[in-house]
């Protein structure tokens, strides 16, 4: 995924400066932070990026910004380079939710490899964040009847119990049931099922 | 002899007690008259120079001293009777000796003047101090040890902090070679960047050179060795020893030296040992503190100079403070709690002086004083 916008947030002005010669030389878009403070204020770009930072830093850490990042950022994946002595913080960082985590010094491979890894979770993760977004605006435009039918479709209930519990004919919840489909863009009950519950379950 | 003499029983046989006197003093005993003729030539002397009383006696007493002194003693006899100025008459001091195989050793000499007969006459007793200066050398090579184990130990307490220190600029030269390979591999070599990038990974490893230099410097093991030293440069380069990491670790570090302030001479290696002991400790005592704000100054005070290394740490509880310099006094659980007091040794022994003081802002300040001019010492 060349091309892609990687952050680099490290207080070291050289390594900030030859991680961006590298990842420039690999077709990466690079911007460059010196504190986890300048990055969070600079109003990131999310989509398509990914977020390269060092634990040990003055002011606020590595695992600090990590946790800001997944609680303001969602889906910006995030890598942290940890030093000698540092695995017990990067253990932390990864059950905070980063994809990796690299020793310093580490080879130019290594850093590429989990790059790569990083945007192709972070692209996986956008596209259910869009799907969970799109089925909610769709559910959104439902009216109460259709919701109530919806509903009921999901708990997997046939169009003769739902009629029975919303008191219509059998005739009307097929009707409903069809705008339903057609405003979810549904192709099939199954299809729409997952639909509901995407909108229910995925990040917010 | 003059046996009236009121410091000898009366009815005791002079010449007799003179000549036990010559045989079994244990230092040696010589006289010589203002030619620096030798007239007396105690048993003791014998032992010392090796050569008999015939072979001195009536010789220049010259013969028992190593050049220059072999050359120069005529002289001094010279200048004495001429200017009555005293270097050594009623004083005494370390001087060398010469034996007769030419061999040379180290005695206190202290020499007394008298008249004999009319005759102006000088007594000396000659003290062998060679198994004194051995047992010193041994004493000092010893705290050398120590000296130097402590700054290895100190090193070695340091080494996640060197590692990591040493771990950016490796980071940053694997970064950049990893990039030209990639540049030169391009179809149109981007030539201005690889040179760029070059330059920059020469800048990298002269960058880990430099920390890899300064610890050599400090943890080799070496003769204590004084020598004229600019203050700043030294100051500086034991703050970048002590300070490894602590800009990763968030503590503010703060050098002001007087850029007035003339070189001292000095052992840099020993002063930087203090340097960086005051500067862990300081660190130490900030570790849990909000603020955290390590400040080195060095300021000329009089006749000398003033250095200083304060902290915004936890401060030095009331009860610590009078036994803060002595040896295993330590309140810390890591260390062998002998920092200080090996601080104090060197400070001392550089004829300083080192004391601790409250920091007004909370924290404490470490001072240590040293005469600007300690080379005639």
């Amino acid at each position: 995924m060349t091309g892609a916008l990687i952050h680099i947030v490290d207080d070291d002005e050289s390594v900030r400066d030859a991680l961006g010669f590298l990842l420039l030389s690999a077709d990466y878009a690079v911007r460059r932070y010196s504190s986890a403070r300048q990055f969070l204020d600079s109003d990131p770009q999310i989509a398509g990026a990914c977020l390269l930072t060092d634990i040990r830093m003055p002011d606020m850490d590595g695992l600090e910004l990590q946790t800001q990042v997944v609680a303001q950022m969602k889906g910006l994946p995030v890598i942290v380079m940890t030093g000698h002595g540092d695995v017990p913080l990067a253990v932390k960082a990864m059950r905070a939710g980063a994809i990796d985590f690299l020793e310093k010094p580490f080879e130019d491979e290594l850093l590429l490899d989990c790059i790569k890894r990083a945007l192709e979770v972070g692209a996986v993760s956008a596209e259910q964040g869009n799907r969970t977004r799109a089925a909610r605006l769709a559910i959104e435009s439902l009216t109460p009847r259709e919701r109530a039918v919806l509903d009921l479709l999901v708990e997997g209930h046939p169009n003769k119990i739902i009629a029975d519990r919303l008191g219509i004919s059998p005739r009307t919840v097929e009707v409903h049931r069809e705008h339903v489909m057609d405003k979810m863009q549904a192709r099939t009950v199954a299809d729409l099922v997952r639909k509901a519950l995407a909108a229910d379950g995925g990040p917010r | 002899m003059d046996t009236s003499h009121s410091a000898v029983q009366n009815g005791i046989d002079g010449d007799a007690l003179f000549r036990a006197l010559i045989a079994t003093s244990v230092d040696g005993i010589m006289v010589i008259d203002e030619a620096g003729t030798v007239l007396v030539y105690s048993q003791a002397c014998m032992r010392l120079f090796g050569y008999t009383p015939g072979e001195v006696i009536g010789r220049n007493v010259k013969i028992l001293m190593p050049e220059p002194y072999h050359a120069e003693h005529d002289g001094y006899i010279a200048h004495y009777k001429a200017t009555s100025e005293k270097h050594i008459i009623g004083i005494g001091r370390e001087v060398t000796g010469r034996r007769k195989d030419g061999t040379t050793f180290p005695m206190y000499l202290s020499v007394g003047e008298g008249k004999l007969g009319g005759r102006r006459i000088f007594v000396g007793i000659v003290h062998d101090i060679s198994d004194e200066q051995e047992q010193e050398k041994q004493i000092q090579s010893l705290q050398n040890d120590l000296l130097h184990a402590t700054r290895v130990t100190a090193m070695g307490q340091m080494s996640s902090a060197i590692a990591h220190e040493l771990n950016q600029p490796l980071t940053a030269i694997l970064s950049y070679a990893g990039a030209m390979q990639r540049l030169i591999d391009k179809e149109v070599p981007a030539l201005a960047e690889i040179r760029a990038g070059l330059a920059k990974t020469a800048k990298e490893a002269a960058r880990a050179g430099q920390i890899i230099r300064r610890l050599r410097a400090f943890v080799e093991k070496r003769e204590p060795r004084r020598t004229r030293e600019p203050l700043t440069a030294m100051i500086m380069d034991a703050v970048s020893l002590g300070a490894l990491g602590l800009a990763a670790e968030g503590v503010k570090v703060e050098v002001q030296v007087d850029p007035d302030m003339p070189a001292l001479f000095l052992d840099k290696v020993q002063i930087q040992q203090v340097l960086v002991n005051l500067i862990r400790n300081a660190v130490e005592a900030m570790h849990d503190a909000g603020e955290r704000r390590l400040k080195v100054t060095a300021a000329r005070e009089g006749d000398f100079a003033v250095i200083s290394v304060a902290d915004t740490g936890t401060g030095i509880s009331p009860d610590v403070v009078p036994r803060l310099f002595e040896a295993f006094a330590s309140t810390k659980d890591e260390g062998m709690g002998i920092g200080l007091s090996i601080s104090r040794t060197i400070i001392e022994a550089h004829g300083g002086r080192i004391w601790a003081e409250e920091n007004a802002g909370g924290g404490t300040i470490f001072r240590f004083r040293l005469p600007l001019e300690t080379e005639a010492a």
